[in-house]
């Protein structure tokens, strides 16, 4: 007679080399990379509080656990902090942002700063690759993780909320999973697209209500559905009149 | 607050290479590794191994010829070093190690085996022995309490063991390693201890390719023969006798006796930590734990024979010629106590 077994998970990004690693949506965070994000968030936040004066409204509507998305209007680099800042402390190794691949996983450095501090996966842009969304589905479900998700699927060059894609609804629709609705306001003034570096300016971040799309179809018109739910209760938040019509 | 002989074991480089096997340590190390280039060039040549092995055995030597200086490195810096590099061996084969096995998602578990560690690290640096001896038990200690947290029990006794095993395997085991720099002749017996403990695996792994056909453990490591296993406690033994000749010049450790009990001692618990970490693998389902070094695997595929021979040697040592005699102890702590 033995002793039962007992059930190991290894790590689902096992056998990959370094650079592979990095840029896997597999990627699970260990013991260092848990330190370097605990660093990482605290200095973040730090940051965001003293430089930009950043301000968070509506925290009562984050869900008490995960998996939810928080899902936003993206107008600079400064939007994922913004909202990873938001989330609570002991849910933020768990929190990743959704970043473009071709953006901050091409390069070796680049992709080893949004692995190892921002905890970002990377997604393809353009036409949406059915796949590699269910993968994400699934390790949200499965982790109980946090995504943050910019569902305009790149950064206003205007400051207006554009249209959202697909993929939201991709993740989101015929699950459980909450989506939370974010504005971020003042980051654009701060940081938008072709400026090299931040400027001083007060940034808001507020949270809206979640949504759930259990009962939405897991199809083209679902997700579409969703992406436009999105939208609408992201624009509700923002500030400006002119963010509740599409760009 | 150090003294300057103190200060001379943690950081002086003056006397480096004073000693004669120090010496000719990077030499022969060189040499090996050259030698091992042209035996595999000429071989593969002459068509005697295959083009898959010759790339395999190229991997291997060419990682050789990066972790050789790597681990020669710190101990011709000092004994400071020697024991900083212990610790981020440590970190990094507990980091594989938890990665293997899924305790890394256990963070409160992994905080206390790096908190353990860190510790069997300060006590090895301030050269006080009954702390480290005594962060066996509080580290075994600590997991069980934190393991606790979250008011969960289903799996407890899995997280406790599998966190007790690898502080106890990566942070004290590994950690004698560390404390060993502490002898006034530490630079002479770590490469000792070091290049016979690695040898003993080259040993193994070309013997075991080529002698012999009766499986040591079939089930845990099916390439290892018996015959393979004698070779390399012959071989090893040999080597530790011959150049412990030259460490060992005067003292109860300069005798024959003590001299093949300490090769000896560095084949079999080489060996058994080996197939320690191949039970380990196959228990998880695994070839291999990364692929942090090309040709062997992860840090632990390479570092696995340390993991038991470290204790078993250090105390061997101690008992026999005791270890870090005459050097100030509890340097930190304690102001430096001759």
């Amino acid at each position: 007679m033995t002793l039962a077994r007992f059930e190991y998970l290894p790590a689902r990004d096992l056998g990959l080399t370094l650079l592979q690693r990095l840029r896997s949506p597999a990627r699970e965070p260990d013991l260092f990379e848990t330190a370097i994000h605990w660093t990482w968030w605290t200095a973040v936040r730090a940051y965001l509080r003293v430089f930009h004066r950043l301000s968070i409204g509506g925290l009562e509507n984050l869900p008490a656990r995960p998996p939810f998305i928080l899902a936003a209007n993206h107008t600079s680099h400064l939007d994922a902090l913004v909202l990873a800042s938001g989330i609570r402390r002991r849910d933020r190794d768990r929190a990743h942002p959704l970043a473009a691949e071709d953006t901050f996983f091409e390069r070796p450095f680049r992709a080893f700063f949004a692995a190892a501090f921002v905890n970002a996966l990377p997604v393809m842009r353009g036409a949406p690759r059915r796949h590699d969304w269910e993968r994400l589905r699934s390790r949200l479900l499965e982790e109980r993780c946090v995504y943050v998700v910019f569902p305009e699927g790149t950064r206003s060059r205007t400051g207006r909320l554009g249209a959202f894609r697909a993929g939201i609804g991709m993740l989101a629709a015929g699950t459980p999973v909450p989506v939370v609705p974010c504005h971020v306001s003042g980051a654009f003034e701060a940081w938008p697209s072709g400026r090299r570096l931040p400027r001083p300016r007060k940034i808001t971040l507020r949270i809206g209500r979640p949504l759930v799309f259990a009962g939405e179809s897991d199809r083209k018109s679902g997700w579409l559905r969703v992406a436009e739910r999105c939208r609408e209760a992201v624009a509700t938040l923002s500030p400006r009149s002119r963010d509740r019509s599409p760009e | 607050m150090l003294d300057s002989a103190t200060r001379h074991r943690l950081f002086g480089v003056r006397d480096a290479l004073e000693h004669p096997v120090v010496a000719g340590a990077p030499i022969v190390a060189g040499a090996a590794l050259f030698a091992a280039l042209v035996a595999i060039t000429v071989l593969t040549r002459a068509g005697r191994i295959g083009a898959e092995t010759s790339r395999e055995l190229l991997r291997r030597t060419f990682s050789w010829c990066v972790l050789a200086p790597l681990m020669l490195g710190p101990v011709l810096l000092g004994s400071a070093w020697v024991i900083a590099g212990v610790f981020l061996l440590s970190l990094f084969c507990y980091r594989e190690y938890a990665r293997v096995t899924g305790l890394f998602r256990m963070r409160l578990v992994g905080a206390a085996v790096a908190l353990g560690i860190g510790l069997v690290t300060f006590a090895a640096l301030d050269h006080w022995y009954g702390f480290f001896t005594a962060l066996a038990p509080l580290g075994v200690a600590l997991i069980a309490v934190v393991a606790m947290a979250g008011d969960e029990p289903k799996g407890y006794v899995q997280r406790v063991a599998l966190g007790v095993l690898g502080f106890l395997l990566f942070g004290v085991g590994l950690g004698h390693l560390g404390f060993l720099a502490n002898d006034a002749d530490y630079r002479p017996i770590l490469v000792l201890v070091v290049s016979a403990v690695q040898l003993n695996d080259v040993f193994a792994f070309l013997a075991g390719k080529a002698l012999g056909r009766r499986r040591l453990c079939r089930n845990t490591s099916p390439g290892k023969t018996v015959a393979g296993a004698l070779f390399s406690l012959a071989m090893t033994t040999t080597l530790v006798v011959l150049v412990g000749r030259l460490v060992f010049a005067e003292g109860a450790m300069s005798r024959w006796p003590n001299l093949l009990a300490l090769g000896a001692i560095a084949s079999v618990s080489g060996q058994l930590g080996d197939l320690m970490l191949s039970s380990i693998k196959r228990d998880v389902g695994r070839k291999d734990t990364g692929r942090a070094i090309p040709g062997h695997g992860g840090l632990l595929d390479r570092f696995d024979s340390l993991l038991l021979a470290a204790p078993a040697i250090f105390h061997f040592l101690a008992y026999v010629r005791g270890i870090g005699d005459g050097q100030a102890r509890r340097i930190f702590t304690g102001g430096g106590v001759p």
